[in-house]
């Protein structure tokens, strides 16, 4: 009941500063009159009415609308600080994914697009076991995934085999063995692969844990709460772009996966009960207005590439299969990588000066990789729309689309120093997506 | 357990939880443990307990308030018989004594951990590792920081976006906090390296290793000493360095006296303990395809309470880089004390960020027991500043800007000397 009233009362509070649409068929006949010698009649700017309260928020949008540059918007829009709802992409909610897919709009196909790309392959050199090392290979002709593999495999014994560790501290095991493998994992692959992907060589990859904000206003059925996004990446890649960033003839680094930006239609949960819903929500109320894409809007890596996550060890796989909910692992993921996309790419969007009320012109792309050491399961997210709140979503055709794979094992098991079981699908993927780039 | 988890809505981080993730991750940093929030909070535990001292006079039996059964002003505090639980509790466990530890040894044996700081610095340091002190990094460093082949694409251009990231554009406050950009720092710089590096990964293991833990032992002057503990990432390489002084040189060292400090003991500040083991460890297991450590990074932390004072810090960088050059020697030559034929070189770097200090080590001999003889090769370059400023807000005082907003006094150099360490062996 606390928690209904306390929707209530942000109900309440967003009437208040909500923009409309409907003002302007209210100006319309002002500005035909326009010819006239007395000055237009409108709306007071002061009075207690809610004539006046609509002006106030027509002249405010016209005011984010008018703002030069990016920064000036980000700062009218965050003038104005009010507790919000904070949605955490890991989440221990069941059936996360519908939830996330139905606040952020977005379809989820379960699989990969078409469009990534392929690369030229040399596997001459196979060796079962993968460990051992073929130094011969040139690194020139293809991505040669033997080399590679074994690099990776010395990786893996490295973290799990060769180096002597201490027990790890409850539920901190993944900062023990998860996160400096990834980390390796990463390096080693950037490293690799930047001969190949010149956009690598482009990109920074400083970013760690860096946190990622994103905040935006939408209805679900009764109430309107504001949700932001918060979370924490390991390692996001961002790409650099050659010029200024204010320019929106500009088409983002990444190829977007579909040319027609609204032309999937499927279905998206709508489902609105408020007692089951507000478990997707912390308890903790943010105040700060805000959009962070890991870096402020001075970096010239403005656009980002791929987010590579860990699972926390209270969502480890072995503890939903105690708790007899095999089903709610792939959906956890699911819901993390939906959650974080969206607000990376929202985010992107923002900086390039795109907000609910000037909805994104060029769809925003990214990728995520998420991972607990062993299983990695891969997302791409393609942004349409950001038009999500009551006055924009109206008759909105866009959808924002998720494409993703289950969860796949990179390796069986490690035994002694031998990594049993290595599959190289998942390798192929990862150089597949760490490849992407717009001219491929 | 998971579905409570669950109807508990979400993982969200409580305001508590927020509390002890800030005291653990400050307890990481300062390496003491602190249960209490405010403890960890302002970083200093609390004071020990006082004992107070219980008279006793022989033939009078103090008048207790032990049959009242609460306490009375002017009665003796009666002594109960000690509470036996009756079943082993982990949580509630006194632990054994160090009298009655298996490893317990009569000898005291004098540690250097991650967290000592020696009082002598640079000299006792030195002295512990018996070594030659060289000021400016050897030649074939230099030659390598010289040579513009071996520059990263648009090194300066990479260098300061980097810094600027950590230092301007990570945070959605004003300025980052201090505690989170000096890792950022050195992270970036390291992804630098290792990025541009490409030709370089049959020699190297790219990943560098944080959580390697070593354990070394050693006899001088009759007494045990031990390096031991968690030190920074460390870069292994396939091969090893090759020496940087030739035979002449390190046969010149047996001239060279040790400086002592006699007031002051050499083993002061080293922790004591009776309570080791006699092994040395590497902190890898066999058949490890990158067994030689070639540079050791440090960071230093910004932290008030465990930053490290200049001096302190170089110490530290001695005698990690020596331990794990020690370490590896004993492995290949045997643990008999002699003059190394082809002696080990380990490099270190320790930084803040901002500071740098450079530092290789050439480990000529592993008789440490007296101070004559060959001794071992230090060089070192140290307080060497990447950039001079790096503030978000300008600093102003009495109306005029003390240091603009932004970034300024760049200095190349720096940072090519660490690439040229880097690049050592490899090229």
């Amino acid at each position: 009941m606390a928690a209904q009233g306390r929707l209530h009362f942000f109900a309440s509070s967003l009437q208040r500063v909500l923009h409309t649409d409907t003002l302007a068929a209210a100006t319309a006949p002002v500005t035909a009159r326009a010819l006239s010698l007395y000055p237009p009649i409108v709306a007071s700017l002061t009075a207690k009415s809610k004539a006046a309260r609509r002006r106030r928020e027509e002249v405010y949008r016209e005011r984010v609308h008018a703002a030069g540059s990016v920064q000036e918007t980000l700062r009218l829009l965050t003038k104005l600080q009010r507790m919000k709802y904070v949605v955490y992409p890991q989440t221990l909610a069941l059936n996360a994914d519908r939830w996330y897919q139905h606040f952020t709009k977005t379809a989820f196909l379960p699989k990969l697009p078409e469009k990534l790309p392929s690369f030229p392959l040399t596997t001459q050199q196979e060796d079962a076991g993968g460990a051992s090392s073929s130094n011969q290979a040139s690194w020139t002709d293809g991505v040669d995934l033997a080399s590679l593999r074994s690099l990776v495999c010395n990786a893996v014994l490295q973290e799990n085999f060769y180096l002597k560790k201490k027990k790890a501290f409850l539920y901190r095991e993944h900062e023990l063995l998860v996160a400096p493998f990834l980390s390796n994992l990463v390096t080693i692959l950037t490293s690799v692969l930047a001969e190949h992907n010149p956009l690598l060589k482009r990109s920074s990859l400083g970013d760690y844990k860096t946190e990622i904000y994103f905040d935006y206003c939408i209805v679900l059925q009764v109430l309107p709460p504001e949700i932001q996004y918060k979370e924490k990446v390991l390692k996001a890649l961002t790409v650099t772009q050659n010029k200024p960033t204010n320019q929106k003839k500009k088409i983002p680094l990444l190829a977007s996966w579909l040319k027609e930006i609204y032309s999937i239609l499927t279905y998206i949960f709508s489902i609105a009960c408020l007692g089951e819903m507000m478990r997707f929500f912390s308890k903790m109320h943010l105040k700060h207005f805000l959009s962070f894409t890991g870096s402020k809007v001075a970096d010239p890596y403005c656009y980002g590439h791929t987010q590579f996550h860990f699972v926390p060890d209270k969502l480890k796989r072995n503890r939903f299969e105690k708790a007899n909910l095999t089903d709610q692992i792939e959906v956890c993921l699911r819901a993390n990588a939906i959650a974080s996309l969206f607000a990376w790419t929202g985010a992107q969007a923002m900086y390039q000066g795109f907000w609910s009320h000037a909805d994104v012109t060029r769809p925003f792309v990214s990728q995520a990789v998420i991972t607990d050491g062993k299983y990695y399961s891969f997302f791409c997210y393609q942004l349409n729309t950001l038009a999500l709140t009551v006055q924009t979503d109206v008759n909105n055709p866009r959808k924002n689309i998720c494409w993703g794979t289950e969860s796949m094992k990179l390796y069986e098991a490690v035994e002694d120093d031998k990594v049993e079981g290595f599959n190289d699908e998942v390798l192929e993927l990862l150089v597949r997506f760490l490849l992407n780039a717009p001219n491929l | 357990p998971l579905a409570s988890l669950v109807r508990r809505r979400g993982c969200a981080l409580s305001r508590t939880s927020w509390k002890r993730r800030l005291q653990s991750e400050r307890c990481n940093q300062t390496g003491l443990r602190l249960f209490s929030v405010t403890c960890s909070l302002s970083g200093m535990g609390p004071p020990p307990r006082k004992e107070k001292k219980r008279i006793e006079i022989p033939g009078l039996e103090p008048i207790t308030y032990a049959d009242r059964m609460h306490f009375v002003p002017g009665l003796a505090k009666p002594q109960m018989p000690k509470w036996e639980r009756g079943w082993h509790d982990p949580f509630h466990a006194l632990g054994v004594k160090h009298e009655e530890m298996a490893l317990y040894k009569e000898k005291p044996c004098y540690m250097f951990h991650q967290r000592t700081k020696i009082l002598g610095g640079e000299k006792q340091a030195l002295w512990l590792t018996k070594s030659k002190l060289i000021e400016g990094l050897p030649e074939q460093v230099i030659h390598l920081a010289e040579d513009p082949l071996n520059q990263i694409e648009n090194q300066d251009d990479q260098v300061q976006k980097a810094i600027s990231h950590a230092r301007f554009w990570v945070t959605t406050q004003t300025e980052p906090t201090r505690d989170r950009f000096w890792k950022d720092l050195q992270l970036a710089y390291l992804n630098l390296l290792q990025e541009e590096s490409l030709c370089f990964q049959e020699i190297f293991s790219l990943s560098s290793i944080e959580h390697k833990n070593l354990y070394l032992i050693f006899r001088k002057e009759s007494d045990i000493f031990q390096v031991r503990g968690i030190n920074g990432l460390l870069l292994n390489s396939m091969n090893p360095l090759i020496a940087v002084a030739s035979k002449e040189e390190v046969q010149a060292t047996e001239t060279h006296v040790l400086e002592t400090f006699s007031p002051i003991s050499p083993k002061i500040d080293l922790q004591v303990t009776n309570v080791y083991e006699e092994r040395n460890d590497t902190g890898f297991r066999e058949g490890y395809p990158y067994p030689h450590a070639h540079t050791l990074y440090i960071t230093d932390s910004y932290d008030a309470n465990s930053k490290f004072k200049p001096e302190h810090l170089r110490a530290k960088m001695m005698m990690f880089a020596f331990g794990n050059a020690l370490v590896r020697a004993k492995l290949l030559y045997g643990e008999q004390p002699k003059v190394l034929e082809n002696p080990v070189v380990v490099q270190c770097v320790a930084t803040d960020g901002r500071t740098f200090q450079f530092m290789v080590l050439q480990l000529n001999t592993t008789d440490l027991d007296s101070s004559e003889g060959i001794k071992n090769l230090i060089w070192m370059d140290q307080d060497q500043l990447l950039y001079d400023t790096a503030v978000c807000v300008p600093i102003i005082k009495k109306k005029v800007v003390q240091v603009p907003a932004g970034f300024s006094g760049y200095q190349p150099e720096t940072f090519k000397k660490f690439l040229a360490l880097y690049l050592h062996g490899a090229v």
